[in-house]
């Protein structure tokens, strides 16, 4: 077996037709590869897609639950706390021509036994819901003093 | 892209031009799109979540139409991430076409992290009815 140095073709060596033509043979391919490869690595699933992205912080009072619902009206998300898991319901509804289109957003998650329920508040801004889940007071962490006698 | 360009240096000439110096620096996501069209304009609507008017850029140029938005929110101090689904990622989408969009009539809407994009389409490529004499 010999081993042949690898050299890049170059216009010249391409067959003499391929000069004919204002765009390369392999423009379509190569945009085609592009689109593949953006629509398996990227999410190229347009605004039906009903995925609900959600973020879930915790300080020491509260609890944080994150969710992007972008272009919704607030007066269609519904927030409940039943049985420990909190759910998202949210409908998007999407004028297409004359007809108008409704997509369902739907989330749960578990949330500890350390919040409380009746204190819970949510604030709905850039198409982002944020929900704070104040934690009861028995569980936030207390400083004691203890005197060493 | 550059991969193929160095295999194929053919390919190069043809290549869509990309303007990098107007490109974003730093990790890029790329946002949930739709297109539509009607008989007089593309409507393009991008999720934006997150993004606030101030944070958001519509550019167009010759053959195409870029879309960036960055995100308005950031990590108050003192809070822990427990679990994280989101990106932090600047949003850019880049769509080309065929200068068939009347570029000073382009209108735009930003609304709750929703992008609504009206992208008129110019005379000649509008249908048109043909009297038969």
């Amino acid at each position: 077996m010999r081993i042949i140095r690898y050299s890049p073709p170059t216009t010249r060596s391409c067959s003499p037709a391929y000069r004919r033509y204002a765009r390369s043979p392999w423009a379509g391919l190569e945009s085609e590869i592009d689109r593949l490869f953006t629509s398996s690595l990227g999410n190229e699933a347009g605004p039906s897609s009903t995925k609900v992205p959600v973020d879930l912080y915790e300080d020491k009072d509260n609890a944080y639950v994150r969710a992007e619902l972008p272009g919704i009206n607030r007066d269609n998300i519904a927030i409940e706390i039943v049985d420990g898991s909190l759910a998202i319901n949210a409908t998007r509804k999407v004028k297409e021509g004359e007809k108008e289109q409704s997509y369902t957003y739907a989330r749960s998650v578990s949330v500890p036994d350390s919040v409380d329920a009746d204190k819970v508040g949510a604030v709905y801004e850039n198409g982002v819901l944020t929900i704070t889940l104040p934690k009861h007071e028995a569980s936030k962490p207390k400083k004691i003093t203890v005197a060493v006698k | 892209m550059s991969l193929f360009n160095t295999i194929n240096p053919s390919a190069c000439c043809t290549a869509t031009p990309r303007n990098e110096a107007t490109r974003t620096e730093g990790s890029v996501q790329k946002p949930v799109y739709q297109v539509t069209e009607s008989d007089d304009a593309y409507e393009l609507t991008v999720n934006l979540p997150g993004v606030a008017k101030d944070g958001l850029e519509v550019t167009s140029d010759a053959g195409e139409i870029r879309v960036v938005g960055r995100r308005a929110w950031s990590r108050p101090k003192g809070w822990t991430s427990l679990h994280r689904e989101s990106a932090e990622a600047t949003y850019e989408l880049v769509l080309t076409h065929e200068n068939a969009i009347n570029s000073e009539k382009i209108g735009a809407e930003l609304s709750d992290g929703a992008l609504q994009v009206t992208l008129p389409k110019t005379e000649k490529v509008k249908p048109r009815k043909i009297t038969v004499n």
